[in-house]
């Protein structure tokens, strides 16, 4: 294809954009393993700033990694079973239900704080455990899990499967464990790296819900923000980073492979 | 090990009312492969979901399979081997995978369902694709596939639901042969479901034509082809060419031309019609070009086509619609020419006039 | 006849709901199977978000003001002035993030270049951060610190800073929209037919009158429902506000402030309900609007 001015011109605005996104990144890695960030680069490269974010936040950095695989297990056995009802019998009342679930997606996680703290900010056990946290990753969480596995669940034909099982013998759970579940592995795999990812990450809600003793990474990182020098901000920053790219590579990777599968599907020849 | 099944009293109604079956027996005998054969829409799958248990027949029917009232058993009690129109093989596991699945969810232990599986590729002719995906075979492949992993379980009964109709002309031939010959040597009941009258009369011990529901002949394929019972099955089975008559005393009146030896038995109401409008019913045979002396009829020709071996003529203005005739092939004829021809009263299929409903059965076509 | 005509063979698709009826599809997984399947997502559903809400609106008539609280956000000057900004701003950076992503993203499917990939990723990496993080980035930008002080006093002598600022703000939820829209406008770009684009350039289209005439039109159910995702995310964004921890009045702080500083329970829940209710109609509207094939994938069957 000739590349033109429009082609560079594209290209600029692309660049310039990508600039913005990753400038700031790169910056606030740096600055984490700056001796002194207002004397810059020159002061020389340290970890003293990661190893005292680390003696300082590792409660919190582990109480998210544990909320996240909590949540992630939740979702699955929830969210699987969920996204096939509403796949396998769409009608009024799915179709309803399919609605409310996408709710706490459209609600800003500071209302569903709230009307969570007015509920059971009572029950003090629970109000002051993970567990009340882990209540609202669920439920911002969970319309993700579903959307992922209902799409996959969708673009199979499940009925025919089922059926096709049925006619083999295979009873409920045995069709629901070696047909459906295996087959809808792209969705529910996609789904997961997206829970633990969302989960990690997860503030609006999270900072109304924690307590003292309940600090998750991004309230930490919020509090690093207000409270201390910019090296522990940036290097705290740069854990997060370290933590989250994992999993949106694999996140990207999985889609990228989808495409390409559809694709070999679309060009299966008839050659017997 | 053949099974014999018998659908008594059988009616489905849909839970959004509408009528799929009207009420119908049918028998099928042990080692016999029935074809269920009509339009898109008539009820045929229907019944083979029934049998399979994939549906439930309407309050009264009762299925049986060699006397045991399977009625309200679930598919997967049944011990059917179904094979889908579009395959339903299962994406995550391999071919040998996809064979064996039967054989494991009924306990068959490994060596023993490892050789069955062997075995069964071996049949199908397709042992080198044991270990490939589904995503990488043909469509063809698949449907060996599929028929090798709904033979595996050894069911009592064999159900194929347009099990063809998703192949290229020359792939479903080749396994329609295939299939046939493979009935022939299992033995085993089989149900198949499709709306190519080709295809049923190539498979069928005997063809159910169905139409809007209900059964509207049950036979062998030479009965169903010979003496359609009805105008809808002469008009599906291929005998496409339609003329207005008049019976008066035993003899036929078409035009000016009477017929005496014709057979004008109606097989439903059992008896000879004498008197009364009728429709002709024939195929391309039925009429055949002459010299103008010995005309029954003068048409025009709309269109010819070359058929190879002969030619087939379309030609109006003989009865209300076009009819077909068939010709040499080296007889030289264009399209706008006026041609002679003799009807052939010995291939006429006769039947009392249906009135407005004749319009009813072009549509269904 | 005439019910001839609506029989579906084999394939009742019962239009009750559930499609739950004793003999609707046997051997498919009887209603209490389902109803069990169901079960732990609808009591979670229950418990922990219906049961809430309904109690938030309760909540709101113990206010001093009873349920007149729900429209202090029209009569109380300042919450109004706040849900203005909020509403205004959410509004702008939605546009924005649309224009740049809209040429972005079709530039990026439409060309195969080395480093393309590379850009793809860079572009949608802020995905899941959170909004303290993105507000922090803000700050690497735009700060006392940030790049483009240091780059102005380099060159005018002096640092520009706006971080703390509403344009601090704004260039914060541009960050985090990025990524969305981009993504959207990018699976819709590949999902347009080239041959219609080859079909309207056989006709003699110039290449505006092709971007106008058929990539738009292609692209636009893509572009509102993504514009819609991002306008709500925009208006319920709190992180980003609260790190930049200016006196800046977006309605998510001012709901924070309400209920921790103030303890102003009702008329924070009040706030809320009205912040959730607007989003979520905006959504609604669009779903109906574009229709539900812009994130459901098609239905099986057929």
């Amino acid at each position: 294809m000739r590349r033109d001015w429009k082609f560079y011109s594209q290209l600029g605005l692309t660049i310039v954009l990508c600039l913005f996104i990753v400038v700031p990144v790169v910056m606030s890695a740096l600055a984490g393993v700056t001796v002194n960030v207002f004397q810059g680069l020159s002061s020389g490269l340290t970890f003293r700033w990661i190893i005292e974010v680390w003696d300082l936040y590792t409660a919190s950095i582990l109480l998210s990694l544990w909320i996240a695989l909590v949540c992630l297990a939740v979702t699955l056995v929830t969210g699987v079973p969920l996204a096939y009802v509403l796949v396998r019998r769409p009608g009024r009342l799915t179709r309803l239900f399919e609605e409310l679930l996408t709710l706490p997606v459209a609600i800003p996680g500071l209302a569903l704080a709230l009307a969570l703290l007015i509920t059971y900010g009572g029950v003090s056990g629970y109000r002051s455990s993970w567990l009340f946290i882990l209540t609202g990753h669920v439920l911002f969480t969970l319309p993700f899990m579903v959307r992922s596995v209902a799409a996959v669940m969708s673009a199979m034909d499940m009925k025919m499967l089922e059926e096709g099982a049925a006619s083999l013998g295979a009873g409920f759970w045995r069709r629901f464990f070696t047909v459906i579940v295996p087959n809808a592995k792209p969705g529910i795999l996609a789904g997961a790296l997206m829970v633990v990812t969302l989960s990690i990450g997860e503030f609006n809600l999270t900072w109304m819900l924690h307590t003292p003793l309940t600090k998750t990474l991004p309230v930490g990182l919020a509090d690093a923000y207000a409270s201390m020098r910019l090296e522990i901000g940036s290097a705290y920053t740069l854990i997060f980073f370290v933590l989250i790219m994992p999993l949106l590579i694999a996140m990207q990777t999985l889609a990228d492979r989808g495409k390409r599968v559809s694709k070999r599907i679309e060009t299966a020849e008839d050659t017997l | 090990m053949t099974t014999q099944i018998k659908l008594r009293d059988c009616a489905k109604t849909f839970t959004d009312g509408t009528r799929a079956l009207a009420p119908f027996d049918l028998t099928i005998e042990g080692g016999e492969t029935i074809v269920l054969l009509g339009p898109s829409g008539c009820g045929k799958t229907t019944i083979l979901r029934m049998i399979a248990g994939l549906e439930f027949p309407d309050k009264g029917g009762v299925i049986t399979f060699d006397g045991d009232d399977v009625t309200h058993q679930s598919i997967e009690k049944r011990r059917v081997g179904m094979v889908f129109q579009s395959y339903a093989l299962f994406p995550n596991m391999t071919v040998a995978q996809n064979v064996a699945y039967g054989l494991k969810v009924h306990g068959v232990s490994r060596e023993e369902s490892d050789a069955r599986v062997k075995a069964m590729l071996e049949m199908m002719h397709i042992e080198m694709l044991a270990d490939r995906a589904i995503d990488q075979l043909s469509g063809g492949q698949r449907q060996r596939v599929a028929l090798a992993r709904a033979i595996a379980v050894q069911p009592r009964v064999l159900l194929l639901d347009e099990p063809l109709t998703a192949l290229d002309a020359k792939l479903r031939v080749r396994l329609r042969t295939e299939i046939n010959a493979l009935l022939r040597k299992l033995g085993i009941t089989a149900v198949y479901v499709t709306h190519d009258q080709e295809e049923a009369m190539a498979l069928g011990d005997r063809i159910v034509v169905m139409q809007k529901g209900e059964i509207a002949q049950i036979g062998t394929p030479r009965e169903i082809y010979c003496k359609p019972q009805n105008p809808f099955v002469a008009d599906f089975v291929g005998a496409a060419n339609l003329l207005d008559g008049q019976m008066r005393d035993g003899r036929l009146h078409i035009g000016n031309h009477v017929f005496d030896a014709v057979d004008a038995f109606d097989p439903r109401h059992g008896a000879i019609i004498d008197q009364g409008p009728v429709e002709l019913f024939f195929r391309a045979d039925g009429l055949s070009t002459c010299d103008a002396a010995h005309a029954h009829f003068t048409g025009r020709v709309e269109a010819v086509s070359y058929l190879g071996e002969r030619l087939r003529l379309t030609v109006s203005g003989i009865g209300m619609h076009a009819v077909m005739i068939d010709t040499h092939a080296d007889d030289i004829i264009t399209a706008g020419a006026d041609v002679h021809c003799q009807i052939n009263p010995d291939r006429l299929t006769v039947f009392p006039a249906r009135g407005d409903s004749t319009t009813a059965v072009s549509q269904a076509r | 006849m005439s019910w001839a005509h609506n029989i579906k063979e084999g394939r009742s698709r019962p239009s009750f709901p559930f499609g739950f009826s004793r003999q609707a599809t046997p051997g498919v997984g009887s209603p209490a199977i389902l109803a069990m399947l169901m079960m732990p997502g609808i009591i979670i559903v229950a418990a922990f978000f219906l049961i809430p809400l309904a109690l938030v609106a309760m909540r709101v008539a113990d206010g001093p003001d009873g349920w007149a609280t729900y429209f202090v956000i029209l009569t109380n000057a300042r919450y109004f002035a706040s849900l203005v900004q909020t509403l205004v701003m959410s509004a702008g950076v939605t546009l924005t993030a649309l224009v740049l992503c809209a040429v972005c993203g079709l530039f990026l499917v439409r060309n195969r270049f080395a480093g393309r990939n590379v850009l793809t990723a860079l572009l949608t990496l802020p995905l899941s951060f959170p909004g303290t993080v993105v507000g922090f980035m803000v700050i690497m930008l735009a700060g006392r610190q940030g790049v483009i002080g240091s780059i102005s006093d380099a060159i005018f002598g002096e640092k520009f800073v706006f971080a703390y600022e509403i344009s601090g703000l704004f260039i914060g939820y541009l960050y985090f929209s990025i990524p969305r829209v981009i993504l959207a406008v990018m699976a819709s770009a590949e999902k347009l037919d080239p041959q219609l684009e080859e079909a309207a350039r056989s006709l003699g289209a110039p290449t505006w009158r092709v971007v106008k005439d058929v990539i738009l039109p292609g692209l636009m159910p893509g572009l509102i429902s993504s514009g819609a995702i991002c306008f709500a995310t925009a208006m319920g964004a709190f992180g980003t506000a609260f790190t930049l921890a200016t006196d800046i009045d977006v309605l998510p702080m001012v709901i924070y402030t309400e209920f921790t500083r103030n303890a102003n329970v009702a008329v924070a829940a009040a706030l809320s309900i009205a912040l959730g209710a607007m989003t979520w109609a905006v959504l609604f509207a669009v779903r109906c609007f574009v229709g539900s094939s812009a994130d459901v994938a098609p239905r099986g069957g057929a």
